[in-house]
């Protein structure tokens, strides 16, 4: 007896359909699982006889070969257990199974019989949706996940009896209903706020315009000036992610198993923040059991890499690619994965080894050849691809205790929304989105100076010896703060402060 | 004269110590040429056996020849005791060096000159008391002299060209191994624009002991010193006692009294070894230039109210910026782009650690 039954596999952060072909003839009893299986795939043989008995069905005593077609593809994890014992149940007339065929099969299988939660599924329902796949049945923990895509039919199920029932038509089973993005985008509160920041007006500032244009950003100060708490509270002031980015995003935590299950949805722009000892694979992704990296996981939102001058030499270089393109892409000897990875870089370090390089109450213990070899532990390339730094000061008692209201973290938001709108009618025909991503001919065509800017931007280079790399990014800084303030054009003002954010330009690191 | 000077000059090559020239001199007595060095036995002793057989054969016409023309495709001088443009303040020193390598405007040797030290880690104080000192003292045309080293002195040579002052550098290593190496196009800027001189051969390498000696030069090529900010370890030291030694006279900024990268200036002051200056002018008396009025009122009217603002806070001295953005009552953004223009300007200056000075 033959039967067949769909289901869907992984690569990368796309699905590609699975025929999984059970067949059931006479002979010694024997289980075999073909079509490049994975240890996990192979081990569905005593999952799924288990749960088969134990859901009170009859195992077949005979020869079962199962294959997974197309038959050249690699395939990994515990997701078909379902769709294969459904096919090996359906061979058998007994059961009164029919229908089987119009589902796409999704889920774990325990011993008991239950069906249990899988990594990853959001992206295999965008994929076989798009595909043209309409029923799928799936483990009910990850109902939540599935709730937000439109158009498909999906049913939840607990249990392999259960499912049996169903494609019996015994039992009914209420699919799942659409949930919309719209509704639940907004009830995050992350306890984190901008206004239980004291001080730090030129940090928050700084901060403000990185979000709102995009730019990646460096802080650089003593220990304990606040560094970490500033770069926690940036996600708040990100502007909301439209659907289209939370569901990439939550494909990404979806394969990963970082997905919150009750939630079913990324709708926060993830935060990141990888200790310094991280390998390059923990970053970039990769790796066996081929698995996205923290920046992919930090894709539309914010990596953040405390004490940057710690990490090895080569992880920081790695960061040139997704930093450039947004993607980055992984070359394993099996297969070449591609994930996305447009994030912004939020970078904290100490001006030198001790911490107290130009602090007023503190004596800086290192030497100038040690500060220098510190800060050039950061390469040009990758201080290329950072538009803003800033330096940031422990704060006093007096303002820590101070009273004064700081403005909240839902005012600033506000003005980066609109700031974003600005830019998103910008870039509606090209392909980026956001002013930190310019080319050079954009920023030719947006950053225009009118004769005094220009003037003025001439003079800051002479007096402040700042180095030319620093040109078109004080451009890119000033068309933000230019889209901050509603302006069609880049004043005089726009430009001036944007050049006070490049600290590190200053030739005064001597 | 001849002979000497191509004794010298064959000298140069070998970068043999004070002493030992001193030796060489004192055996050669009046017949100081090349012939007389060959001849001599006991110059022979002076050097170990082969080196000196090495030397003999090593000599010949030509090579000295080649040697100069070297020197001038590198554009490097060298000049010796017995040249007319070899500083007559270096000349009269007990330990003057014999010759000197030099690169750049030769003139400045002759013009009257103040060395800036101290320390290679100031603090923002020092920074400031460097930079106000150093551009006050080459506007009025002193030649500003100092080692090239991190810190302090690195501040007195870029200020001083930054008002177009005229700077001589002394290396503590040959002119083509500049230390430290950060300081490379620093270096060919004085080379263009003022003079990098050194007593050691092109291609020598910094050592430990050529500091204090290259400190030696310093303090005696220069009219005076001035020590803006030194901590009582600092090498700056050695500049200190070679300018009593030499008689010149001592200048020191003071400092606060807690604080540890102020102590040898404090102490010197305290001692008496120098003078205590709070003002260029204080300078510029024993210099006897008179002190052209400046013209700031100029900039005072351009200043838009609120640019007043933050130029009144700093008023009496530096101020970090979140203060300033706090106490100046302005949107931050609005601050932050004044604070830019007015350091365009050269109104203010900002400091590491994020603090703000008026200038």
């Amino acid at each position: 007896m033959l039967a067949k039954v769909k289901s869907f596999g992984l690569q990368g952060i796309d699905g590609f359909p699975i025929d999984v072909e059970v067949d059931v003839s006479n002979g010694l009893p024997h289980f075999e699982i073909v079509g490049l299986a994975d240890t996990a795939i192979k081990e569905a043989k005593e999952r799924v006889r288990s749960a088969i008995k134990n859901s009170a069905y009859d195992y077949p005593i005979k020869r079962v070969t199962i294959n997974l077609a197309p038959a050249d593809i690699k395939k990994e994890g515990s997701l078909y257990d379902l769709a294969i014992a459904v096919g090996m149940l359906s061979t058998n007339d007994e059961n009164g199974i029919k229908n089987q065929g119009d589902y796409v099969y999704i889920g774990e299988l325990s011993f008991d019989g239950s069906v249990k939660k899988v990594k990853g599924l959001l992206p295999l329902l965008i994929s076989a949706r798009s595909l043209g796949y309409k029923n799928f049945i799936i483990p009910f923990e990850n109902s939540k996940e599935a709730s937000f895509i439109e158009g498909i039919c999906v049913y939840p199920v607990k249990s392999l009896d259960e499912t049996v029932k169903f494609l019996k038509g015994e039992q009914n089973i209420e699919k799942i209903e659409h949930c919309s993005y719209e509704d639940i985008k907004n009830q995050k509160v992350s306890g984190l706020d901008f206004c239980h920041v004291k001080g730090q007006a030129m940090a928050k500032r700084a901060l403000e315009i990185a979000a709102a244009g995009g730019h990646n950003l460096l802080m650089i100060g003593p220990p304990g000036s606040g560094k970490s708490m500033l770069a926690k509270c940036f996600p708040t002031i990100l502007p909301d992610m439209t659907f289209e980015e939370a569901l990439e995003v939550t494909k990404i935590h979806s394969i990963a198993g970082e997905l919150d299950l009750n939630e079913g949805i990324v709708s926060r722009r993830p935060f990141r923040s990888p200790h310094h000892t991280a390998t390059i694979i923990a970053l970039t992704g990769g790796g066996t059991h081929s698995k996205p990296g923290e920046i992919s996981l930090a894709d539309h939102g914010v990596l953040f890499l405390d004490e940057f001058p710690e990490y090895s030499k080569q992880t920081i270089e790695t960061l040139r690619q997704p930093l450039e393109d947004g993607v980055i892409t992984v070359a394993r000897n099996k297969a070449t994965i591609t994930y996305p990875a447009s994030f912004t870089l939020i970078a904290s370090m100490n001006p030198c080894p001790c911490g107290n390089y130009g602090s007023k109450d503190r004596e800086c213990r290192c030497s100038p050849s040690q500060i220098t070899k510190y800060l050039s532990r950061i390469s040009g390339p990758i201080m290329d691809r950072i538009d803003i730094h800033i330096e940031v000061d422990s704060v006093t008692y007096d303002q820590l205790k101070s009273v004064e209201e700081e403005e909240s973290s839902e005012k600033i938001k506000e003005r980066v929304n609109k700031a974003r709108q600005r830019q998103i009618e910008r870039f509606k025909n090209d392909k980026n989105y956001n002013n930190a991503n310019m080319s050079v001919t954009q920023v030719k065509r947006y950053c225009k100076l009118d004769d005094k800017s220009e003037d003025l931007l001439r003079g800051a280079f002479e007096s402040l010896k700042l180095s030319a790399r620093a040109h078109d990014r004080i451009l890119k800084v000033a068309r933000t703060i230019a889209d901050l303030e509603q302006s069609e054009n880049i004043e005089l003002s726009h430009i001036a402060e944007a050049i006070s954010y490049r600290t590190l330009d200053r030739k005064y690191w001597e | 004269m001849e002979e000497e000077k191509k004794l010298l000059l064959f000298l140069s090559m070998y970068d043999l110590t004070i002493n030992k020239l001193d030796q060489i001199y004192s055996v050669l007595g009046e017949d100081r040429s090349l012939k007389a060095f060959f001849k001599s036995k006991e110059i022979e002793k002076l050097f170990a056996k082969d080196k000196f057989e090495q030397l003999r054969q090593l000599y010949d016409e030509n090579r000295i020849s080649n040697y100069q023309k070297n020197l001038q495709n590198q554009d490097i001088h060298i000049i010796t005791r017995f040249d007319s443009t070899f500083p007559s303040q270096l000349k009269n020193l007990p330990d003057s060096p014999y010759f000197l390598f030099c690169k750049g405007d030769l003139t400045l040797l002759s013009c009257p000159s103040l060395a800036i030290v101290g320390t290679r880690k100031p603090s923002n104080y020092g920074r400031v008391v460097t930079d106000k000192f150093a551009k006050a003292l080459a506007k009025e045309g002193i030649v500003i002299v100092s080692g090239l080293a991190y810190g302090i002195d690195s501040i007195a040579h870029r200020k001083c060209l930054e008002v177009g002052g005229k700077t001589i550098a002394v290396l503590g290593s040959g002119l083509n191994e500049i230390y430290p190496k950060e300081h490379m196009a620093l270096a060919s800027e004085i080379a263009s624009q003022g003079l990098l001189i050194s007593e050691y051969s092109p291609n020598r390498k910094a050592t430990s002991y050529t500091f204090p000696q290259r400190n030696r030069i310093i303090a005696g090529l220069s009219g005076g010193v001035l020590i803006t900010e030194a901590s009582i370890k600092s090498g700056t030291i050695h500049t200190k006692d070679f300018a009593l030694d030499y008689g010149r006279n001592i200048y020191a900024v003071p400092g606060n009294i807690d604080s540890p990268s102020s102590e040898l200036t404090n102490e010197t002051i305290k001692s008496g070894q120098a003078m205590c200056v709070t003002s260029p002018s204080d300078i510029l008396k024993d210099y006897a230039v008179m002190k052209k009025k400046e013209h700031k009122t100029e900039q005072a009217i351009q200043l838009s109210m609120d640019e007043l603002k933050i130029v009144s806070l700093l008023q009496d001295g530096m101020k970090d910026i979140d203060y300033l953005a706090k106490n100046s009552n302005l949107s931050i953004n609005i601050f932050n782009s004044y604070l830019t223009t007015l350091e365009i300007r050269g109104i203010i200056s900002r400091l590491p650690g994020g603090y703000v000075v008026k200038n």
